[in-house]
């Protein structure tokens, strides 16, 4: 009997437990999506959970491919609400998308990503063109009318104006987006120009001279600051948290300064996008106050917040643009895709 | 004496029917909000999706009405049976069961067929063969085991052996307690192998197996001139192989001997305190020991090659294989402690008769006889390092690289799985793909060195028992 | 056993016996050598992460006027006067509107009170690189001297969660979740590890399918840690939509690794218990269950628990499966329901060892010596258990 009255107890208990769990819709607002715009998203959400009554959106750093995969999966509540890229939405997403039933999106761009190479800040200026770094990391390179593998060690073999330094770069690995937009913006841009490729050419060199790094940049710093002849590839964001540290290069003869990189004239920058699922704007609260927080002046703003964590801002007018169409939740067409 | 046991269906059917009524008048009438909240929540969950859908509002709801109805129904049918139990005895007729036990009979054919219909009811929903609508599941389960009492009650007598009865399907439960192990191993041959399969229907096994070269990069960008991603997984494995010797070359002699020495030379108040201190390295996290590496270690390895003119990376194979083997002492240690102290003690004694000291025993009479024992330890720690994660993640490259060097960073298999896994490329891609195939590659191996490993201590127990 | 000495005698005259009793002192130092690097490790181990952690338990204030008006709801940072507005946490600053609201009767008035300051105040109060501009840096030192400015006990990063400021991050929600991960690991690996090893144990019979019930948990028990993240994220998460990153995935993957543990250290323990106590009860006339659930199982209950705290342990420390499973992600907020987003304390440290500011070393740091110290007590009270309430038979 006393055994009977414990089980009584137990399951009751299970019971209110499983009762407590279920009272819930769910009312945290969910985000995945890139590891570029993760430290924004992040940001704006922890401020929207501290000055706002509502939870913190929970911000998983999934990638972009992740994320979308994540996002068009379906409406159900176990998907998330918004997802973050650093590529706008592919052709092939957005049809997943539509097929799963998930048909009412809106596209926000929240600022530009400045990719930058950089190296020691003792070293003198630099300025590379990006001919020169896709020479420089390419698997192979045209000599003598074919492709061969990559011969060069110096970055003087390449161009003789170039110092006589050991060629060392430090970039994202293949899983990173960061990567993509650096083979299409540096590699195919420089690979066109070249005679011999034939066409563009992104494959990179696996023999040591390119050393994947991951996400932890202290470590990349600190390579950085031993060895003096390294370049490592980073993200604008990271060369502002460090400006004390490393020098960026120019490309093609202009600097990655954030006006550079906000009138277009910076060859290297992305744009860096959101995008919100209508279906779930009543069923979750606060996504609606989550987005135009993000969208505000306060954060995308030249004086916002997010530009102090290195996030580039739209021109004024694009920024406006912008804020209406997440307000309107003006809805995403096939048209509209890779537009950017 | 003991005539036919009629059931009393009634106070059982009128505590259903108020249930239903509960039930009835939340569905319909507009609850007003408060203590009744979380009943409207439940009804109108109910309605827009079925089964499947937001788990946190549907299935725990589900499992939540399933668990609140079926407890008193359960008790009921306790209560009941025992009753009856107590009567009969009591009235003068011998049962051959204590009432308590007749009360366990009773709850026992309740929940079990509310079980099993609740269990029909969720593999249909989860294989996808029909829907079926929360409410509708509770209510059969419910009813069936309504008439589970109906059911007890009616079989109920005398003669019944209930403890017997109750000794089986107990004897049952722990089987199926048992069987969710092998459930388990069934789990992640298939969540893996699925997905391998795939992985090989678009790049060839014998080219994964045998390939040297791992550069999925072309197949990132889908309509590149050079499209032709290599999935060659020779230098992610001897990457891993790499920092596991380093690792052991680390972890055996220290292991080892410091076995030897708690097992053979220390005093008591030593040993007491060696073997807590060596437990306290097992006990510190995995992603601690890699924080360690990448922050302390690896700068350190860079130093000390530097001081002797050679060139290392911040990411070498060194600083990771040496924590590696740090955290692989205690596994040798303590496995080889017992494995040495079960020698028996006369093969020692003989030696010392002999007259020789005890290092020579030590090294020519224990030592060989522990040897199976060590070596299915060495396997076994073998494993563990093949298989760490964190270390290699945080303070490993990402860089496949082929080669003999251990200052040279290079990445491992575990590290690709975590990298591909939480990286940003497209989500069908081979690359996605590949590190199911890793994870098969890696269970299989994992698996034939525990094999291996067990089979040894087997056979080296049997020589000494 | 230990060797006595032998005294001098015409014995060590011989030069082998020399030769060989030198080899034995050698040989003993070697291994003395072997346990001395493991301990001297530990102690090298320590030492670094708790000169680097200890002074994360430390956070800069200053003292400053702060004005709630109508003017500081709007723009927050005119509550603080402009010496030392730069200095104070945007943390502080973000909250005042809230708690204007909250508390109508601040509005218009001043209150000189401690306010948490920046991070880079916070480094370089510690001594450590901090990015200040030169007038700031005068006015912390002038704070300084006033008394102004001080290094108070960092109460914040025991009540705070993750956050973006370093100087606001905590491991309150990460602990939070930690608990329910492990409360639920428990509440599914405990039951049926118990009941399969006592399957294994009383009831199975000698044959070829229990033996490989036995091959199959030996080998569990050695499967690498990320392929459970695997099986989590096929099964759970594809398969039976358990809400991604939630503690109740989290719990199922790492009970599914612990139950090997738990079965493998029960079995030990319903073992030690003596046959004559089972054969005792049978003779009474009681069913097999009935001896083991009234005879056995009591007496191997600390066994049990011994086994079971120290499976939690290594579950508490695990980080690999819970990545694959989601749980790495900013989750600012402790969980409320086992259906919510939550992360882990070894989660949280692998998220803040990658994070760039250089404020977080100190505080990843000091997360690892709290774990590792409630590590190390669930270890201490597995032992002590096994100590106090180990019979003899």
């Amino acid at each position: 009997m006393r055994a009977m009255k414990k089980l009584a107890i137990a399951a009751t208990a299970a019971a209110a437990f499983g009762l407590a769990t279920s009272a819930q819709a769910r009312d945290q607002i969910r985000i995945v999506g890139s590891s570029t715009v993760y430290p924004f998203s992040s940001y704006v959400a922890e401020e929207f959970g501290a000055t706002t009554g509502h939870s913190t959106p929970v911000v998983e750093s999934t990638g972009s491919g992740g994320g979308m995969k994540l996002f068009c999966e379906g409406n159900g509540l176990n998907t998330p609400d918004i997802t973050n890229a650093s590529r706008p939405m592919k052709l092939r997403e957005f049809e997943m998308c539509q097929e799963n039933g998930v048909t009412g999106i809106t596209e926000a761009v929240v600022g530009y990503d400045g990719i930058a190479i950089a190296h020691n800040i003792d070293n003198p200026p630099t300025n590379l063109t990006r001919e020169q770094i896709t020479l420089a990391v390419a698997a192979e390179v045209p000599q003598g009318g074919k492709l061969v593998k990559n011969p060069y060690k110096n970055w003087s073999d390449i161009d003789s104006s170039l110092p006589d330094k050991e060629i060392l770069v430090l970039g994202p690995p293949t899983t990173s987006g960061t990567r993509d937009a650096f083979e299409e913006l540096v590699m195919e841009a420089g690979s066109e120009n070249i005679d011999g490729y034939g066409g563009e050419y992104t494959k990179i060199r696996q023999d040591g001279v390119y050393v994947p790094s991951g996400e932890n940049d202290n470590l990349i710093v600190q390579k950085l600051a031993q060895n003096k002849d390294a370049f490592g590839i980073f993200g604008y964001s990271f060369l502002e948290e460090n400006s004390d540290r490393i020098r960026a290069a120019e490309i093609d003869g202009i600097a990655p300064t954030p006006e550079a990189i906000s009138s277009g004239e910076y060859p290297v920058s992305r744009s860096l996008f959101f995008y919100i699922k209508h279906s779930h704007v009543d069923k979750v609260p606060g996504v609606m106050d989550y987005a135009n927080l993000f969208m505000s002046e306060r954060m995308i703003s030249p004086l916002g917040y997010l530009k102090g964590l290195g996030l580039i801002p739209l021109p004024k007018e694009t920024r406006v643009m912008y804020r209406e169409q997440v307000k309107n939740l003006k809805k995403l067409e096939p048209g509209d895709l890779k537009e950017h | 004496m003991t005539g036919p046991v009629r059931a009393r269906p009634g106070p059982v059917l009128s505590v259903f029917g108020t249930v239903a009524e509960l039930w009835d008048n939340s569905l319909n009438s507009q609850a007003p909000p408060g203590a009744v909240d979380t009943v409207t929540t439940m009804a109108l969950s109910f309605s827009p999706f079925s089964f499947e859908g937001p788990w946190s509002v549907d299935v725990a709801t589900t499992i939540t009405a399933f668990l609140l109805g079926m407890l008193p129904i359960a008790y009921a049918s306790f209560l009941l049976a025992r009753r009856w139990a107590t009567r009969t005895e009591a009235a003068g007729v011998a049962i051959h069961s204590r009432p308590g036990q007749y009360g366990w009979y009773g709850v026992m054919w309740v929940a079990l067929p509310a079980l099993v219909v609740a269990l029909i009811a969720a593999f249909i929903q989860l294989f996808g063969l029909g829907t079926i609508p929360g409410p509708l599941l509770v209510a059969a389960a419910l009813t069936v085991g309504a008439g589970g009492i109906w059911f007890a009650r009616a079989t109920l007598r005398p003669g019944l052996r209930a403890r017997n009865i109750l000794d089986r399907v107990i004897r049952w439960v722990l089987l199926a307690a048992a069987l969710v192990s092998i459930l388990t191993t069934f789990g992640i041959v298939i969540s893996i192998l699925f997905e391998s399969i795939r992985f090989f229907e678009m790049v060839s096994f014998w080219h994964f197996i045998t390939g040297t070269e791992w550069a999925p990069d072309t197949g990132f960008m889908g309509d590149a001139a050079d499209a032709d991603p290599k999935f060659g997984s020779v230098p992610l494995f001897a990457g891993t192989f790499m920092i596991t010797a380093v690792a052991m070359l680390v972890a055996v002699p220290v292991g080892l001997l410091s076995a030897i020495y708690m097992s053979e030379y220390a005093t008591r108040a030593v040993r007491g305190m060696a073997k807590p201190t060596l437990e306290v390295l097992a006990g510190i996290p995995t992603v601690v020991y890699g924080f360690f590496a990448a922050i302390v270690v690896a700068p350190a390895v860079v130093d000390a090659a530097g001081f002797v003119g050679l060139d290392a990376s911040y990411q070498s194979a060194l600083a990771s294989g040496l924590v590696m083997g740090v955290m692989i002492i205690p596994f040798i240690s303590s496995l080889s402690d017992d494995v040495i102290n079960s020698v028996p003690q006369s093969l020692r004694e003989g030696a010392y008769a002999l007259g020789t000291t005890q290092s020579e025993t030590i090294k020519q009479v224990i030592l060989p006889a522990a040897l199976p024992g060590i070596i299915s330890a060495t396997l076994l720690a073998i494993s563990r390092a093949l298989g760490e994660t964190m270390i290699v993640v945080m303070a490993a490259g990402l860089r496949p690289n082929l080669t003999w060097n251990p200052l040279e960073d290079m990445t491992t298999v575990t590290v690709r799985i975590v990298d591909v896994l939480t990286g940003d490329q497209a989500f069908d891609s081979p690359e996605t793909l590949s590190a199911f195939a890793l994870g098969l590659v890696l269970f299989v191996i994992t698996l034939c060195l525990n094999l291996v490993s067990t089979v040894m201590v087997r056979r080296f127990r049997q020589k000494y028992e | 056993m230990p060797h006595r000495k032998l005294t001098k005698s015409a014995i060590t005259a011989d030069r082998r016996t020399r030769a060989r009793y030198r080899k034995e002192r050698r040989f003993k130092l070697y291994c003395i050598g072997a346990l001395s690097l493991a301990v001297a490790f530990l102690v090298v181990f320590f030492t670094s992460l708790i000169g680097q952690g200890w002074s994360a338990f430390q956070q800069a204030e200053v003292l400053v006027e702060v004005s709630y008006n109508e003017q500081s709801v709007e723009l927050p940072l005119a509550a603080v006067g402009e010496d030392a507005r730069p200095l104070v946490s945007r943390g502080f600053y973000r909250l005042i509107p809230r708690q204007v609201e909250q508390n109508p009767e601040l509005m218009d008035t001043t209150k000189e009170q401690w306010v948490l300051a920046k991070a880079d105040v916070d480094q370089y109060l510690k001594g450590k690189k901090a990015r200040l501009r030169a007038n700031e840096k005068k006015t912390v030192d002038r704070l300084v001297e006033e008394g102004r400015a001080r290094l108070a006990f960092n109460t914040g990063f025991f009540t705070n969660g993750d956050s973006k400021l370093p100087e606001m991050a905590g491991i309150y929600s990460a602990a939070v979740g930690s608990i329910y991960v492990l409360a639920l690991t428990l509440a599914f690996s405990f039951p049926v590890g118990v009941m399969s090893a006592v399957y294994l144990e009383e009831f199975a019979p000698d044959n070829r399918f229990t033996q490989g019930i036995e091959i199959n948990i030996n080998n569990l028990a050695a499967v690498p840690s990320i392929l459970f993240g695997l099986l989590g994220l096929a099964i759970f998460i594809n398969f039976f939509h358990v809400p991604r990153s939630s503690p109740l995935v989290g719990g199922l993957t790492l009970a599914l690794m612990t139950l090997p543990v738990v079965i493998i250290s029960t079995r030990a323990a319903l073992r030690a218990v003596p046959d004559t106590i089972r054969q005792g009860a049978l003779a009474m006339g009681i069913t097999r269950w009935q001896a083991v659930r009234d005879h056995v199982l009591p007496l191997s209950l600390p066994g049990i628990l011994t086994g079971t705290i120290i499976g939690l342990a290594q579950a508490m420390g695990e980080t690999a499966p819970l990545i694959i499973v989601g749980m790495i992600a900013f989750i600012p907020d402790a969980p409320g329901s086992v259906t919510e987003a939550a992360t882990v304390l070894p989660a949280q440290i692998f998220t803040w060892a990658g994070m760039p500011q250089r404020a977080f070393v100190e505080r990843t740091a000091a997360g690892i010596l709290v774990l590792v110290a409630v590590l190390i007590a669930m270890n201490a009270l597995a032992v002590y258990l096994r100590r106090r309430f180990e019979r003899r038979w």
